[in-house]
C-alpha cells in the first residue's frame, strides 16, 4: 500500500490532469469523443467519491446510485421548478445528497458486508420515491424541462468542450481534496479505523462521527456529479438516475484503477468506460458489460492493487533493471 | 482519582465482575492481580469504556459510566491491550500522531519524539506498525500510544508478560520512570509477584470477579484467601 506520506499528490496529480485536459485537442476534439470523455469523467467523480469512503473508513458501499440520483433530481427540480440558477442548484444537489446520507447513520455501526447490504437496500428506497412521487418528479416518465449548464465568463458550459473543462477541473479538485484528507491526521485515523477500530477509539477517535463525515462527503461529491450529469444530458428518469450501474461501475472503476490510491479510481473510470463504449460494445452489442467483468477479473488476478499498482510495479522493475 | 462503585459485568449467565468497589488515589501505582479468568481485563474494559457495566465509575469525580470509549481517552484515561492492537498500515510515528491529535487534542511533534525515545522506539518510528515490529516492540508501542494521549491514568494490561526476569526488571524500571516523568497514576495487571512487590504501592486481588484482598502488596500476598485462590485450596 502506498504510504500517505509519499510525495505523490502535487506534481503527479498536476501532470495527470494536464494530460487529461489536453486529450480532446490531441484526439481532434470530435463531439463523439468529448461526449465519451464527459461520461467517463462523471463516472470518475463518482468512483473517486466511492473510493474515498472505501479507503478512508473502510466502508464498502453498494448504494452510491442513491446519492447520484438524489443529486440529479434535487438540482433539476430546484432549477426547473423554483428557477434557481444552475450554478447554485448543482452544489445544492450535492448538499441534499449529503443530507440523504444522514438516513444511513444507524448503519455506520455495522461493518463489512452488513454495511454494504444496508446501503444497497437504502438505495432502492430513493428510486421508489422518485417513481412514486410523480407530481414532483414526473414519476416513471421522468423530468425533461429544466435548464442546462449556463455560460460563465464567456465559456459555454453546456457545450461539450465547456462541460469537459468543468468536469476536468472538478475531478482535479476532488483528487486534491482526497489527497489532502488522506495525508491529514483525520485521514490517518480513518485509514486506521478501517482495520483497527477499537485501537483508534481507545486513543480518543470518535470513529462513528468520522465515518459519518466521510459518508456525507462521499455523498456530496456523488450528488454533485449526479447534478452535473442531469444538466448535461437534459433528462432524468428513476430507472436511469438511480440505476444500479451508478453503484456498480464506480466499484469496478476503483478496483480496476487501484482504490487505495488517489488517481486509481479516476484512471480506472476513464479506461473502463472507454473500453466498454469503444471496444466491448463493438464486440457484443447487447450484454457488453460482461467484458467489463472479465477485464476486472483479469486485473484483480494480475495486479490486485489495480492499474496504478501495476504501473508502479512496471516502473519500479524498469528502474531497477 | 478513580472510584469504582459496585461495578458489575455479566456476559449472559456468567458474572464476570460482581460488585467490584475500590478507589485509586492520584499518583498511585496499583497492581491488579488474580488468576486467569478473575476479571482483570474485563475491569479494564469497563473502566476504559469497551463494555458498559452496571454500577458507577467515577474519574476525577466525574461519572463516566456511560461515557463512550473515545471520550474517556480524551478525559485522560489511557490503556494498553494485552494483545497489542497497533493501528495497522500506519507507521509507528503516525500511530502516535493520531493518538496525540485525537486524544490530547493538540499537535506536539517534540513530545512525540520524546515518547518514542523514552519507549526505545526511535529507530522504528518510520516503520509500519503492523508486521514490522517484534512483540515486545508492539507492547512498547501500546504504551507509547497511550502516553501520546497525555493520560493521567494509565491502565497497563500484562505489558511485562513474556519477558525473562532481567528484561522484566528493566521494564519495571522503565514504568517507574514513566510514572515520575509524566506524573501518572498507573493500574497494572501483572501475574509476577516480584514485579508487583517491586513496582506497586498497593495491590488489589480479584478472584471470580470479586475483590478478595486490597492493601500493601506484601501483606496481600500473605493473605490466606489470596494464597488459596492461586493454589486452588478450599477454605476449611
Amino acid at each position: 500500500m502506498a504510504s500517505p506520506r509519499a510525495p505523490l499528490p502535487g506534481l503527479a496529480l498536476a501532470a495527470a490532469f494536464l494530460v487529461l485536459a489536453a486529450l480532446p485537442l490531441l484526439l481532434g476534439a470530435s463531439n463523439y469523443l468529448l461526449g465519451l470523455l464527459i461520461s467517463a469523467l462523471i463516472l470518475a467523480g463518482v468512483a473517486l467519491a466511492w473510493a474515498l469512503l472505501g479507503n478512508l473508513g473502510g466502508m464498502v458501499s453498494f448504494g452510491h446510485a442513491a446519492f447520484f440520483g438524489v443529486g440529479g433530481y434535487a438540482s433539476a427540480l430546484l432549477a426547473g421548478k423554483l428557477g434557481l440558477p444552475v450554478l447554485l442548484t448543482v452544489p445544492l444537489g450535492g448538499l441534499l445528497a449529503a443530507l440523504a446520507s444522514l438516513a444511513m447513520l444507524p448503519a455506520l455501526r455495522l461493518s463489512g458486508p452488513y454495511f454494504a447490504l444496508a446501503i444497497l437496500a437504502y438505495a432502492q428506497i430513493f428510486r421508489i420515491l422518485a417513481t412514486e412521487a410523480s407530481s414532483l418528479t414526473g414519476g416513471a416518465a421522468g423530468l425533461q424541462r429544466y435548464p442546462g449548464l449556463p455560460t460563465v465568463f464567456g465559456l459555454d458550459l453546456a457545450s461539450r468542450p465547456g462541460a469537459y473543462a468543468l468536469l476536468v477541473a472538478l475531478v482535479a479538485l476532488g483528487c486534491l481534496a482526497y489527497a489532502a484528507i488522506r495525508r491529514s491526521a483525520l485521514g490517518l485515523a480513518l485509514r486506521a479505523i478501517a482495520e483497527s477500530e477499537d485501537a483508534t477509539r481507545v486513543v480518543g477517535v470518535n470513529s462513528v462521527l468520522l465515518k459519518a463525515w466521510m459518508l456525507a462527503l462521499s455523498a456530496f461529491i456523488t450528488g454533485l456529479f449526479g447534478a452535473l450529469n442531469a444538466h448535461i444530458i437534459g433528462f432524468l428518469e428513476p430507472d436511469y438516475a438511480f440505476a444500479g450501474s451508478w453503484s456498480v461501475l464506480p466499484i469496478i472503476a476503483s478496483v480496476f484503477g487501484g482504490y487505495r490510491t488517489v488517481l486509481g479510481p479516476v484512471g480506472g473510470a476513464v479506461v473502463i468506460y472507454l473500453f466498454d463504449q469503444v471496444v466491448a460494445k463493438g464486440l457484443i452489442a447487447v450484454g457488453h458489460q460482461i467484458l467489463l467483468g472479465l477485464l476486472l477479473v483479469a486485473m484483480v488476478l494480475a495486479a490486485p492493487n489495480g492499474l496504478l499498482g501495476l504501473l508502479e510495479r512496471k516502473g519500479g522493475a524498469r528502474a531497477g533493471a | 482519582m478513580l472510584a469504582l462503585e459496585a461495578v458489575t459485568v455479566r456476559f449472559g449467565g456468567l458474572v464476570a465482575l460482581r460488585e467490584v468497589s475500590f478507589t485509586v488515589a492520584q499518583g498511585e501505582v496499583l497492581g491488579l492481580v488474580g488468576p486467569n479468568g478473575a476479571g482483570k481485563t474485563t475491569l479494564f474494559n469497563a473502566i476504559s469504556g469497551l463494555i458498559r457495566p452496571r454500577g458507577r465509575i467515577l474519574f476525577e469525580d466525574r461519572d463516566i459510566t456511560r461515557a463512550p470509549l473515545h471520550r474517556r481517552a480524551r478525559l485522560g484515561i489511557g490503556r494498553s491491550f494485552q494483545i497489542p492492537q497497533p493501528m495497522k498500515h500506519l507507521t509507528v510515528r503516525e500511530n502516535l500522531e493520531v493518538a496525540q491529535v485525537f486524544g490530547a487534542g493538540r499537535r506536539d511533534p517534540a513530545r512525540l519524539t520524546e515518547i518514542l525515545e523514552v519507549m526505545d522506539l526511535g529507530g522504528q518510528a518510520d516503520r509500519e506498525a503492523d508486521g514490522a515490529l517484534a512483540l515486545q516492540e508492539l507492547k512498547r508501542l501500546e504504551i507509547a500510544k497511550a502516553l501520546a494521549t497525555e493520560p493521567r491514568l494509565l491502565l497497563l494490561d500484562e505489558v511485562l508478560a513474556g519477558l525473562e526476569s532481567g528484561a522484566k526488571r528493566a521494564f519495571a524500571a522503565k514504568l517507574r520512570e514513566l510514572h515520575a516523568r509524566f506524573a501518572l497514576t498507573i493500574v497494572i495487571v501483572e501475574h509476577d509477584i516480584e514485579t508487583i512487590l517491586g513496582l506497586c504501592s498497593r495491590a488489589v486481588v480479584l478472584d471470580f470477579g470479586q475483590v478478595i484482598a486490597d492493601g500493601a502488596p506484601a501483606a496481600v500476598f500473605r493473605d490466606p484467601k489470596v494464597v488459596a485462590s492461586y493454589t486452588g485450596a478450599v477454605d476449611a
